[in-house]
């Protein structure tokens, strides 16, 4: 195996939109993740009689996916400052489980509610180019399209391009992860911490501007961030637990440190995949060790999950996100829920309080079933 | 073309999509090796996968994927293989199924009590996401590279390609999953590609 490669050119974030659990607008989540304030309630979107776990953290109502991508698209790119003919150039890499319709819909109609299709409805709603692609890869599915819209632009095969994700707490998901047992019984998200019980799901509609930094600067738009790295690899482990070396992820965070050319103390904040089950927490702090060393122990590391909830296909992208919001306001998130320390997880969380930071560079990780593992490196602009 | 097919008595039947390796090798990727599930008459249900129930998905995905993997040349010892899967609908079958678990469920006031989950088996936790036989597969073959599920097979092949241009995996077992639980004309089809040596188009 050889080095991972890029193309040269810089890529720059210039614009992102959030729908969560505290509404429209990075500021309202990021206040709820400076605060750890979670945003975990029983759920009354849908029945949850009969569940073993009845809290997720969900915006009020009944949001719909297919309306609420295009007003998110619609965020991100206002903020760009794209004209119509700009967003109209712009391809669309959606990050969903699905069409929610699908499982629903008559037999004979099924062909017709495909993921593609549904991200090409999107991307024609929110004013993009018919140009759309689906990802559908669980919890990197979001991260996975951010690195291509990267690798495509840093080779300048695409001046700019759209990524969004978007999942909303629904019955069916919520009662596959309540049958696995996923689900953490005390309603609340502990990342890394002792007692930790599980996950808890999350509303994420998100969208950002991934653009060529050159491009930007011709028609004087302020990036937010640069997307300096990226890295994806399997744990070629199990069919949905992690390995427990965390190699994969290691390797992830590896082959984003290359790419953005960067040495590891260079990194000076960690938002993690952090999903609060017992495993995957061990196996994250042990990738952070592998890929940082002893420093991994004072490294700053927080999991905003513990606020926001898992948004499955979307969360990779929200929290990437609350990652560049953090740098750019040098303020670190706090992991909330902590209850006491893990052995097997000594890292430089941040607790109680949001920790202040003049670090450049941070990292968001991602890990899925399947062994998945994703890592991006965000820097300041 | 157009004069020939008004004169036809019925319309001709629609052309199957071309094999994965043509819009591999039209992408610019070396194929190394193929496999499908059915190849012939003689393969009927594709065989189980432990630990998958409900759904013909993820035993057509690891049927294909081994055939394929079975016939390839040998790889160099530290060659990163990336698992890539195309499929518009996902494992439909097991959507389906989810749904009307939940829709019962609902209807009869929360038929899981206590054990939660409606009813529904703790399998299906998994492998409602594609992603899970995905690493089943790279788990059982080596497989450390890494994994990505898109809905259409241009999407796929240009991920493949962009992967080994950019050093992220060596090869790439390129994986098309189709269900009949599609509706009407759809049928259970699974078709695995490995390629490598690729140039993103």
């Amino acid at each position: 195996m050889g080095e991972v490669r890029r193309g040269e050119g810089e890529v720059v974030v210039t614009g992102v939109g959030v729908l969560s659990a505290f509404g429209v607008g990075v500021g309202a989540l990021m206040e709820a993740a400076y605060a750890g304030r979670s945003g975990f309630a029983p759920v009354r979107r849908f029945g949850v009689e009969g569940r073993r776990v009845r809290h997720a953290a969900v915006h009020p109502g009944s949001p719909v996916l297919a309306d609420e991508l295009p007003r998110i698209i619609g965020l991100a790119c206002d903020q760009a400052g794209l004209s119509a003919a700009q967003r109209g150039r712009a391809p669309l890499y959606l990050a969903v489980h699905g069409d929610p319709d699908l499982p629903r819909v008559p037999a004979h109609e099924r062909a017709a509610h495909g993921s593609d299709g549904f991200a090409r409805t999107v991307a024609r709603r929110g004013g993009l180019s018919g140009a759309a692609r689906a990802y559908t890869s669980a919890c990197v599915a979001s991260s996975t399209a951010v690195a291509d819209a990267a690798a495509l632009v840093a080779h300048g095969r695409a001046e700019r391009i759209v990524v969004a994700g978007g999942y909303l707490v629904d019955a069916d998901q919520f009662a596959v992860f309540d049958a696995g047992r996923a689900l953490a019984r005390d309603g609340r998200v502990r990342p890394f911490s002792a007692g930790r019980g599980g996950l808890l799901l999350g509303d994420a509609v998100v969208a950002a501007v991934v653009e060529s930094a050159a491009a930007a600067r011709e028609r004087r738009a302020e990036p937010l961030a640069r997307l300096a790295g990226w890295g994806r690899a399997g744990d070629a482990h199990h069919v949905c637990k992690p390995r427990p070396d965390g190699a994969g992820l290691a390797r992830a965070i590896g082959d984003a440190l290359r790419r953005a050319r960067l040495r590891p103390e260079r990194i000076g904040y960690v938002n993690a995949h952090g999903s609060g089950s017992p495993a995957g927490d061990t196996a994250e702090a042990a990738a952070l060790h592998r890929a940082f060393g002893e420093a991994a122990a004072d490294l700053p590391v927080s999991s905003t999950k513990s606020v926001h909830g898992q948004g499955l296909e979307a969360g990779a992208l929200l929290e990437l996100v609350v990652t560049i919001a953090a740098l750019r306001a040098g303020r670190l998130p706090v992991n909330a829920g902590w209850l006491g320390p893990d052995p097997d997880c000594r890292l430089g969380l941040v607790l109680d309080e949001p920790a202040p930071t003049t670090a450049a560079y941070g990292l968001s990780l991602t890990s899925a079933f399947g062994g998945a593992n994703t890592a991006l490196l965000v820097g300041t602009p | 073309m157009t004069a020939a097919r008004s004169q036809a008595a019925a319309p001709p039947p629609a052309l199957p999509p071309p094999p994965l390796s043509v819009r591999a090798g039209a992408a610019g990727l070396s194929v190394c090796a193929a496999g499908a599930w059915p190849e012939g008459p003689a393969d009927g249900e594709p065989p189980q996968v432990p630990g998958f129930v409900v759904s013909s998905f993820s035993p057509l995905f690891a049927a294909a994927a081994r055939r394929c993997l079975e016939r390839r040349p040998e790889a160099a010892p530290d060659a990163v293989t990336a698992v890539v899967v195309v499929s518009a609908l996902g494992d439909v079958a097991s959507a389906v199924h989810v749904a009307a678990v939940v829709d019962a469920a609902g209807v009869e006031g929360g038929a899981g009590g206590a054990q939660g989950g409606g009813g529904l088996s703790p399998l299906m936790f998994f492998q409602a996401v594609p992603n899970a036989v995905a690493g089943h597969v790279a788990a059982k073959w080596g497989l450390f590279g890494p994994v990505v599920c898109v809905g259409d097979t241009a999407a796929g092949v240009e991920v493949a390609a962009l992967l080994v241009e950019d050093g992220d995996a060596d090869e790439v077992l390129l994986v098309r999953v189709d269900q009949a639980t599609a509706g009407a004309g759809a049928r259970d089809r699974a078709e695995a590609v490995l390629v490598s040596g690729g140039k993103a188009p």
